[in-house]
């Protein structure tokens, strides 16, 4: 073990002084990690502790997973987490794929123009800010001035409250999200889709396959190795649902399909200096989040053999 | 009736013309060639006879069927790539079954076309393998493979050794004359390798610059080009071309080659080439390399010349002797003599006169076929 120990650090040492001019120009990047990164997860050990701000980290005494016990008995903790994993899980089944149906479809098109427009009007609203978005959506939505419900009223139907309303609260989020991020994330499968060669269609096309056919036996094989990346990294996001969209649009009458937890660290630590309590909670969803990217990059090597590492 | 048939075949990008007029009969069984340097517009006009490039004029025509406007699925034909095209997700068997699948054919008929192709090409043990898994050598096979299950009427083959190496590409050269002979399919095959050309090939075509410089078997090309181009371009080494004047057409034509800052030579033509000739016309003459001779008697027919060596490559039983006539380089082949090194010492050359070919030098154009 010793001589396997000593043996690393002689290599290592020849490593540096040969390339020494390459991890330097990797040392602000180390540097950056071990500064922002690892060292702030020093405050982590706030989850095990009854923490006060005045006490300081050191000076407060250590409670073991008392934090995470009064969590788990919180039901509004609860809530907010079942909420993260269903509004996530929601988002995984309808957002996730559109993506990928943009990218081929725009693959599809045949005219030039006619895809960089389309492509253009779909990657725009990446681009504006959620607070805007939220603003648009709101307005949209509103009971007395919303297009939408001036629409189902000139419909005769009956004006909907729908972001005051926990039922709807998903609804608008997930459909919103969709509109605003499905063009951009559509970047990632056009690129995978023209790295396919172009001889594998034309070879195709000699072959008889139609352009249904080349799509489900070409374009989509050929970009899986690219979707489940994708997916594995979504997976790993499961239980991570931004939190200043939720905030912007959501308000107490939808806490019950609306609160998540990252809503629910905000409002314990930040507005309730409940600091131990959500760094606990916060602690909780990365060691789930680790979990399941674990898990799904195990999976997904041994299905498909594309895996994250 | 011709297999293939392309009359005044023309390729334009907008207003660049790329193919200028192709015309070729390919007939049935027959093995044809296309073979230039790069951008010649061979792979060009290959891809119009497949439907994967549109036609800009003429006519296409396979089995007395104009294909102009018929897709590349309904003319019958099968293309084998460059780079294989093969499936990465599919393993070989469901590669070679693709064009089947696609057609919807019965799944007996696939199972039992798949093995046959496979038996065929040397591809059974590996029927359940992923192209990643395996060499150049059995991906090209496996390429074929999917060509020949289809049965078409006729094969095409876009540069489909480029990517081997030299070993492997001979391998399979033999293998692709193999298969045709078996299968007696119609085929019509893109290289820039003047050896594959004149291997395979039942005719080659020569292109160069999106024309045809001439049709005709291996050896007439090798005997009889048309031009100084054919003649440059088939043969390894190249065709020596010497730049001269002609001085005399009376009698025994000669030409005076052009001095590049050396002392000039008379070069006797061959009696042939005399009535076609003018005086002081710029000739090219030309001579295979494998046709000049060292320490061979001067007479009648073989004229000697004064030569200075360069560089000396010996190939094993061959050699190749790098000279100089008149300033002007000349590569010789000759057999290995058992001292090679006296070979530096050579000062003179001699030149068969009936192997010389003599081209217009404006045109490129053969002003006579050797004798």
């Amino acid at each position: 073990m010793a001589t396997i120990i000593v043996g690393y650090f002689k290599r290592l040492g020849e490593d540096l002084r040969r390339d020494w001019q390459l991890y330097l120009l990797m040392l602000p990047m180390l540097l950056w990690f071990l500064l922002f990164l690892y060292k702030p997860m020093e405050g982590l050990q706030i989850a095990f502790k009854d923490f006060s701000p005045f006490r300081g980290i050191a000076g407060s005494p250590w409670v073991g997973l008392e934090n995470f016990r009064t969590l788990l008995d919180d039901q509004i903790f609860i809530r907010a987490f079942l909420n993260t994993i269903t509004i996530s899980g929601l988002g995984l089944v309808f957002a996730f794929p559109l993506p990928i149906v943009l990218a081929i479809m725009f693959n599809e098109l045949q005219s030039e123009l006619g895809r960089r427009f389309s492509q253009t009007i779909v990657y725009l609203p990446h681009f504006i800010s959620v607070v805007i978005v939220a603003g648009i959506v709101i307005n949209l939505l509103s009971p007395t001035t919303g297009v939408v419900n001036l629409i189902l009223s000139s419909l005769a139907l009956d004006r909907v409250y729908f972001l005051t309303q926990p039922e709807w609260f998903r609804t608008v989020f997930i459909g919103s999200n969709i509109w605003k991020e499905a063009g951009f994330e559509s970047i990632v499968y056009l690129a995978a889709i023209a790295g396919i060669s172009p001889t594998l269609y034309e070879s195709a096309r000699v072959d008889g396959a139609s352009r249904w056919q080349m799509m489900w036996r070409i374009t989509l094989p050929c970009i899986l190795p690219t979707i489940i990346i994708m997916l594995i990294i979504r997976i790993g996001n499961l239980v991570e649902v931004g939190f200043e969209y939720i905030i912007l649009l959501y308000q107490p009458a939808t806490y019950r399909t609306a609160d998540v937890v990252s809503t629910y660290v905000y409002r314990t630590g930040l507005q309730g200096t409940q600091y131990d309590l959500a760094t606990a909670a916060g602690l909780f969803n990365a060691v789930i989040a680790f979990a399941l990217v674990f898990a799904a990059n195990r999976i997904s090597r041994k299905v498909s053999t594309t895996s994250l590492w | 009736m011709s297999a293939v048939e392309l009359n005044d075949v023309v390729k334009r990008y907008g207003a660049l013309e790329v193919v200028h007029s192709v015309n070729l009969n390919v007939e049935q069984g027959e093995f044809v060639v296309l073979v230039g340097p790069s951008g010649c517009g061979k792979s060009t006009t290959l891809r119009m006879v497949a439907g994967l490039e549109e036609i800009s004029g003429g006519t296409v025509s396979i089995g007395g069927r104009l294909v102009n406007r018929v897709a590349p699925k309904d003319r019958d034909v099968a293309m084998v790539f460059q780079n294989y095209a093969l499936y990465p997700h599919l393993n070989v068997a469901e590669n070679i079954a693709f064009g089947l699948r696609v057609r919807r054919e019965k799944k007996d008929f696939i199972d039992a076309a798949v093995k046959e192709a496979a038996a065929i090409l040397d591809l059974t043990p590996y029927l359940a393998r992923k192209p990643a898994d395996l060499s150049g050598g059995q991906r090209q096979r496996v390429a074929m493979g999917r060509a020949i299950v289809r049965k078409p009427q006729v094969f095409l083959f876009d540069e489909p050794l480029s990517n081997l190496d030299a070993k492997l590409r001979t391998q399979m050269r033999a293998e692709i004359k193999r298969l045709h002979k078996r299968m007696g399919v119609t085929s019509i095959y893109v290289t820039h390798d003047q050896i594959e050309a004149m291997t395979l090939a039942d005719r080659i075509v020569v292109m160069n610059g999106g024309r045809v410089e001439q049709v005709g078997t291996p050896m007439e090309l090798f005997l009889k080009p048309a031009n100084a181009f054919v003649a440059s371009f088939l043969g390894s080494p190249p065709m020596n071309l010497l730049r001269a004047t002609v001085v005399s057409m009376d009698g025994e034509p000669k030409a005076r080659i052009d001095a590049a800052g050396a002392e000039t030579a008379i070069l006797r033509l061959p009696k042939t080439s005399g009535t076609s000739l003018r005086a002081d016309q710029r000739i090219l003459v030309g001579l295979r390399p494998e046709h000049v001779a060292v320490g061979m008697d001067a007479s009648a027919d073989v004229q000697e010349i004064a030569a200075t060596v360069d560089l000396l490559e010996p190939l094993g039983s061959e050699a190749l002797l790098h000279t100089r006539i008149s300033g002007q380089p000349i590569v010789a082949k000759i057999e290995t003599p058992a001292d090679v090194e006296t070979l530096l010492q050579i000062g003179r050359l001699q030149i068969p006169v009936g192997r010389l070919h003599v081209f217009d030098a404006e045109s490129g154009r053969a002003v006579n076929g050797h004798a």
